[in-house]
């Protein structure tokens, strides 16, 4: 065991490096980083326009462009985690033919898997701090880095990884059983838009939609991690649950998540295996 | 033989057409035959537009500003094709061994380019139709029957000046390879901020407007809700905008045309244009 755990963990570092090398090689890292973050600011300042057009910046709605800016930033995470995420294993199969062997490697595939998906959110990072560092100065949002709540941001966004990584990995692998499914992580990641409450609360939603959504951890984390930035100054989703209720409820929708993920993963990984999908060409 | 090679040479100008007939053809029908794409196309704006919809449903908006966002959407499913099967088309072709056919045939790019812009357009007017008729429902939004053929004429003057910056843009993109990727997704979002897709024009102020009026899209999709939706804040008054996307046509057609050129001799040069894997 002593052996095992230090190899699993250089196989893990690997991962993460391989992925961050796949993502950030073909331009300098602050080309990458400026076409990383140009997407959430630019959704930022769409939702921060309709935002002004509708209610002319009245004082009371600022706790909706709180609630807009903060989902929205936070949103990269899932863009990156479900989206890029998909479209790199995808990639890895059609375009550069290199997941046969990551699968063969000794190192395991599941734990590659994470290792992609750990480097894909650690991309996103960079992001959701320039996202909230423009609502800061340009919207005039009142984010303090000295007032932010730590431990319950860093315990809802351990949580939400979690949930995002068991996520993406099952929609990967379900989309290798498809020769054309390049763009589906993309759509899926466009679908969780709707059920996160990132940019407009889950109450909006149609009853039993709105139900669905909130058996997903996704909400649940925004809440917390609006909560954890502004505290009382934005608008909540939950406002009769308390800090400690909303994070017992992300804790049972990630544990959902993981274990549902692990059934599904485990049934798309024989059947890949059994039907050649791992090496299957996809005319790229 | 040689005889026969002579006989069969035909007219530069008959080239040009077959090569745009050519490249379109399969533009039509590839896009029908991959069913999953068919929703794939559709589902992508309307999926986007139901958010922004819902937005304003959090925000409590007037429902004018629900078609804001239908025919947003019916134009951002133009603006996607034109960056991922115009503009970086000729990087996928580069990767996959087809631009160098392009090159040593004896059409010129500009052909092949309008001819991915014809078969395009038509396939996509369909897709922008259905999202637009399946949002108006879904969503009870409501026209103005009198602004119909007037917008339908602004509507086909902004594809086609739509499609010539995408020919520019295909030009600039011939150098990059995976940068293509990255630099397409880069510029779909402030596009999709710079032009109104989800708001009036008019409330990004005169020089941010201004300067976004470069997109072709801006001010045709200002222009065409001024015609179909009444109340829309006017930015310019929509025969101006009609104008000015009229003049964009010609201008970005002629840039294209130079830029090919230029871009092409560098290429050449350069070995870019049977460069792969980067």
């Amino acid at each position: 065991m002593g052996i095992v755990m230090p190899r699993q963990l250089i196989g893990f570092a690997a991962a993460v490096r391989l992925g961050w090398a796949v993502s950030s090689n073909w331009t300098r890292p602050i080309l990458f980083v400026t076409y990383a973050v140009l997407r959430p600011i630019s959704v930022a300042l769409i939702l921060a326009v309709m935002y002004s057009v509708i209610t002319h910046n009245a004082a009371a709605a600022r706790p909706y462009l709180a609630f807009l800016i903060i989902g929205t930033a936070f949103w990269s995470f899932i863009q990156e985690g479900v989206s890029e995420f998909a479209t790199g294993i995808l990639e890895d199969r059609g375009r550069y033919h290199i997941l046969k062997y990551t699968y063969m490697a000794p190192l395991g595939f599941p734990l590659f898997l994470v290792g992609r998906a750990t480097s894909k959110l650690a991309s996103a990072a960079a992001s959701v701090v320039i996202v909230l560092v423009v609502g800061t100065f340009a919207l005039q949002l009142s984010i303090s880095p000295l007032r932010i709540d730590y431990p319950l941001l860093i315990a809802a966004c351990v949580l939400a990884f979690i949930s995002v990584i068991a996520f993406a990995i099952t929609l990967s692998m379900v989309l290798l059983a498809g020769k054309d499914t390049h763009g589906y992580g993309e759509i899926m990641a466009q679908f969780l838009y709707l059920f996160s409450g990132a940019i407009f609360p889950i109450a909006v939603l149609p009853g039993p939609i709105a139900w669905l959504a909130a058996l997903s951890p996704l909400p649940y984390w925004l809440e917390l991690c609006r909560r954890s930035i502004l505290h009382g100054q934005v608008y909540q989703m939950f406002p009769s649950l308390s800090d400690g209720e909303v994070l017992l409820r992300l804790v049972i929708a990630t544990a959902g998540t993981v274990v549902l993920g692990y059934v599904i993963y485990r049934w798309t990984d024989r059947r890949a295996r059994g039907l050649g999908y791992i090496d299957m060409e996809a005319n790229w | 033989m040689i005889g026969a090679a002579q006989r069969a040479e035909y007219p530069a100008l008959r080239i040009f057409f077959k090569t745009i007939a050519a490249r379109a053809y399969p533009r039509v029908m590839a896009a029908n035959r991959q069913k999953t794409w068919l929703f794939f196309d559709m589902a992508f704006p309307v999926v986007g537009a139901l958010a922004m919809v819902l937005v304003y449903e959090g925000l409590h908006a007037p429902r004018q500003y629900l078609g804001f966002v239908v025919m947003g959407g019916a134009m951002l499913a133009f603006w996607q094709n034109v960056l991922w099967s115009m503009a970086a088309q000729f990087s996928w072709d580069r990767g996959n061994g087809t631009l160098e056919l392009y090159v040593i045939s004896p059409t010129t790019f500009e052909g092949v380019l309008l001819g991915m812009a014809l078969g395009s357009m038509f396939t996509v007017t369909l897709r922008a139709a259905v999202i637009l008729v399946l949002g108006s429902l879904l969503f009870g939004v409501t026209y103005t029957a009198g602004g119909t053929l007037p917008a339908i004429g602004v509507f086909l003057l902004t594809l086609s000046a739509l499609y010539c910056l995408g020919m520019l843009l295909a030009s600039l993109f011939l150098f990059y390879g995976r940068e293509a990727w990255h630099l397409s997704n880069a510029m779909q979002e402030p596009v999709n901020f710079l032009s109104g897709l989800y708001f009036p024009v008019h409330a990004l102020g005169a020089y941010v407007g201004g300067a976004a009026s470069l997109v072709p899209m801006t001010l045709g999709l200002d222009a065409m809700r001024q015609l179909l939706l009444p109340g829309t804040p006017v930015f310019i008054p929509a025969g101006i905008e009609t104008l000015l996307v009229a003049i964009q046509v010609p201008v970005f057609a002629v840039l294209a045309g130079v830029s090919l050129r230029y871009m092409e001799s560098r290429a050449r040069r350069d070995g870019k244009l049977v460069t792969r894997w980067e």
